[in-house]
């Protein structure tokens, strides 16, 4: 383990980036009364993802800082967690559910007309940050499957017309999709 | 300090008017799978409607009853003068409260149309009592007693139906009296591996070491398992309790209860409860007036948090759980040493289940004998499952120990939709293995799994019926262990790679002889990973082997996939011309729907299988396999 001092020495040279002194202020706001050794990293993250849609990289020097690790341990951490994004979301982000309910009643036939009507692979988003097809896990409301969530909102038990018909309204009548070329290999 | 007679006497004046209302009371169930459906907008909908013509009526919020079938469920009372038992009504969305409240209020009393059961002993005007429901007549619930029936976010509800009644026997009992209380229970740890609660408890309380930590592993991370959450959200001082009961028996000073972070609404429901309990004394120092914690004083001191977890199934293993609390990655590692000798922050600990921590309360309450008196020979007490999948009824329920599956499968869940065979049923998570039909019946307890080479896990049954494809499934539960494995082994995170490209070679019909060897070899590697996710990834595969030989075979060697659900077996093609064939080409995301020379075909180049073109076509469009019949 290292010591107090060796981890102050460390942070020394990470340097904030530049243009950001007011968001690691905000951030070191969110996380002052946290404290190493009490479980409060993931509070932490769920923090900074509450304010700003994401973990910003500026982040992670404070946490180390905060917690008195280092920001590779940190990083580390942070990479773990599928929930903890370390980039801001799309304008709209339509999550899809990964779960055997939803799988058994066609979901995958739903991930692959997404896919190509939107015009972005699982947990990718659209070039121009549009939109984002976001994997999830399942949160037990298999009554629904197979189902997507946008904003919060529960969509199922869809067919898969009904999926497109969804995405299409979500693009709005400028967006007529150019026919994308189908995805190659088949994921799950 | 309140004492608990305290205590429960404010309870019992806070509760009376809502278990005998002198006036109409409403209630209504908001949990996630109601709110899924608009339950939270009935609420307001009701309080909107009843304040608009004046109503004499209360509004109650409740948990959650399980019926996740009939949500959003709405509970009327009618006013006392009437005599008659409250009604459960069913799908009522917000657009339909003004038509149920004009039937229930203003016309016959009941509205015929939205009825599901009645709350009593008696049947009423044709609507049958709710114990008589297929959904509810192999029951018995014990956990799951108040839910549904009181609001989760009230303790004084809680407390008035019984609630730290066991704490307050644990105080008077003491440590070790509890813990052989509990052993006397015969209740084992409902996670998954079945381990004597009481021993673990003693285990922990044989640690000399202070601080002593008690942690709730609510990280139900398994997919279509969803009994912990229903219990958190319906009746979380269950669990605080339990804990409470847990800290007294081991000597802990803290306890954490590590929600995933898909559990929104648990996480705020146990949060606040935890907070009433501080209110109430009955969490911090001087526990329900046990005098001063230390040395010289012989008190209680104990207080919990809530830790929500960032997505990680592997956190759900309780020493990758204690690395997530430890603000590391939550990576599993070798035991020894155990959580008792060395768990969160090297202290000693104690991980268990949601279920575990809930029925502690209720052996103390009503004690070990009566406790014990369901179950099979061997295992006792109840256990919470939840349905999901090709079942026609999903839900949550609870169910004694030894139960047959087919009770609740087929009973419960009213089976696969009409027209389609139950084909198999996932006992317990994506580890747990697959059960065939023919084993439909065998008793919910951990043994027939184990013959089996399976588990019985926590509970989560998904049902599978005969439009569904075992191979597709299998690479499913493949891709879940190897996309959730932490990454420390080799055998793990390479071996179950290396397992679903096989799988998926297989499926897209460029299988080889040679395949079924290698994942043979692949699953008798895997048994040697550090921690059971690793050891268990290759369950469900190794059930097919076993039970779904055929099915394999056709795909490996005709290349046919029965279900046709493989998306490399299977090709669209228009079968005959259609005026539906416009709509076709018009939902088809790729362009695949050609129109030429005054007819259809399938650019089979463009075509993804998305069946959206079947779905508007459906006696046009045919699905073929792709290798030939």
């Amino acid at each position: 383990m290292f010591s107090q001092a060796s981890h102050n020495s460390r942070l020394a040279a990470v340097a904030p980036l530049a243009g950001s002194a007011g968001l690691s202020a905000r951030v070191q706001e969110l996380i002052n009364d946290l404290r190493p050794d009490h479980a409060d990293l993931l509070t932490a993250l769920h923090r900074i993802q509450h304010e700003y849609g994401y973990v910003p990289p500026e982040a992670v020097p404070l946490l180390a800082g905060q917690f008195n690790t280092t920001p590779a341990i940190v990083f580390g951490t942070i990479d773990f967690y599928s929930e903890v994004r370390t980039a801001p979301p799309a304008e709209e982000v339509v999550e899809w559910c990964s779960g055997p309910a939803c799988l058994l009643k066609g979901s995958l036939r739903i991930r692959r007309a997404l896919e190509a009507e939107l015009g972005c692979g699982m947990n990718e988003a659209t070039g121009d940050g549009r939109w984002e097809l976001r994997l999830v896990q399942c949160d037990g409301t298999c009554h629904l499957a197979p189902l997507l969530r946008h904003r919060g909102r529960y969509l199922g038990p869809l067919s898969t017309s009904e999926a497109i018909r969804f995405a299409r309204a979500l693009k709005g009548p400028a967006q007529a999709a150019p026919a994308p070329e189908p995805p190659g290999e088949p994921g799950t | 300090m309140s004492t608990y007679g305290e205590l429960r006497r404010a309870a019992d004046a806070a509760w009376a008017p809502l278990a005998n209302p002198p006036r109409a009371l409403i209630k209504v169930g908001v949990a996630t799978c109601s709110r899924a459906v608009g339950a939270e907008e009935t609420l307001a909908a009701v309080r909107a409607e009843v304040a608009a013509r004046g109503l004499e009526a209360d509004v109650m919020l409740t948990g959650c009853w399980g019926l996740c079938y009939a949500e959003p469920i709405v509970e009327i009372h009618p006013p006392q003068a009437d005599r008659q038992a409250p009604v459960l009504y069913q799908r009522v969305t917000a657009d339909k409260v003004p038509a149920l409240l004009d039937q229930a209020f203003t016309g016959p009393g009941v509205s015929a149309e939205y009825t599901l059961a009645v709350v009593g002993e008696q049947g009423l005007a044709g609507v049958p009592p709710l114990a008589a429901l297929d959904f509810f007549r192999i029951q018995v619930r014990r956990l799951m007693a108040n839910c549904g029936v009181t609001d989760p976010e009230n303790i004084d509800h809680y407390i008035a139906r019984g609630g730290y009644e066991g704490l307050s026997k644990a105080l008077t009992l003491g440590p070790e009296r509890v813990i052989k209380e509990l052993l006397d229970s015969g209740l084992w740890g409902r996670g998954g591996a079945a381990f004597p609660t009481g021993r673990k408890w003693d285990f922990l309380r044989g640690s000399a070491r202070k601080p002593k930590y008690m942690i709730c592993n609510a990280d139900e991370g398994d997919p279509g398992s969803f009994v912990n959450r229903n219990l958190m959200e319906s009746d979380p001082h269950l669990i605080v309790e339990g804990m409470i009961i847990g800290g007294l028996a081991t000597e802990a000073d803290y306890g954490y209860i590590y929600i995933r972070d898909e559990y929104p609404l648990p996480v705020a429901r146990m949060r606040r409860a935890i907070e009433q309990a501080r209110e109430k004394g009955l969490l911090g120092k001087d526990i329900l007036g046990s005098g001063e914690a230390g040395p010289t004083g012989g008190g209680f001191a104990f207080d919990l948090e809530v830790v929500r977890g960032a997505g990680s199934y592997v956190c759900g293993e309780e020493t990758g759980l204690i690395a997530s609390l430890e603000d590391r990655r939550g990576m599993p590692k070798i035991r020894p040493p155990f959580p008792a000798q060395a768990g969160v922050f090297a202290q000693p600990s104690n991980v268990n289940n949601v279920e575990s921590y809930a029925n502690a309360p209720l052996v103390l309450r009503h004690g070990a004998d009566w406790w014990s008196n369901v179950g099979s020979e061997n295992h006792k007490g109840t256990k919470m499952f939840s349905l999901s999948g090709q079942v026609q009824r999903a839900g949550v329920l609870e169910a004694p120990l030894g139960t047959k599956m087919s009770d609740v499968v087929m009973v419960a869940g009213g089976g696969p939709p009409e027209g389609r065979r139950l084909k198999a049923v996932q006992p317990g998570g994506p580890l747990s293995g697959i059960i065939p039909a023919s084993d439909v019946d065998i008793p919910l307890e951990p043994e027939p799994f184990r013959e089996r080479g399976m588990f019985m896990g926590s509970g989560g049954l998904v049902v599978i019926d005969d439009s569904n494809c075992i191979l597709d499934l299998c690479i499913y539960f493949e891709w879940f262990a190897e996309d959730e494995s932490c990454g420390r082994c080799t055998t793990c995170f390479a071996g179950t790679r290396r397992m679903l490209e096989i799988l998926r070679r297989i499926s897209s019909g460029r299988g080889r002889a040679a395949d079924l060897e290698l994942i043979r070899l692949l699953g008798e590697i895997a048994r040697n990973a550090n921690c059971v996710h690793g050891q268990a990834a290759p369950t469900a595969v190794m059930s097919m082997f076993r039970f779904f030989d055929d099915e394999l075979q056709e795909h490996l060697v005709r290349r046919r996939c029965p279900a046709k659900a493989c998306r490399g077996l299977i090709r669209y093609e228009v079968a005959r011309q259609s005026e539906r064939l416009p709509l076709a080409e018009e939902i088809c995301p790729t362009r695949a729907v050609v129109h030429e020379n005054g007819s259809y075909r399938i650019d089979q180049e463009k075509c993804v299988r998305c069946d959206a073109c079947r779905e508007q076509a459906p006696y046009a469009i045919a699905v073929v396999d792709e290798f030939g019949p």
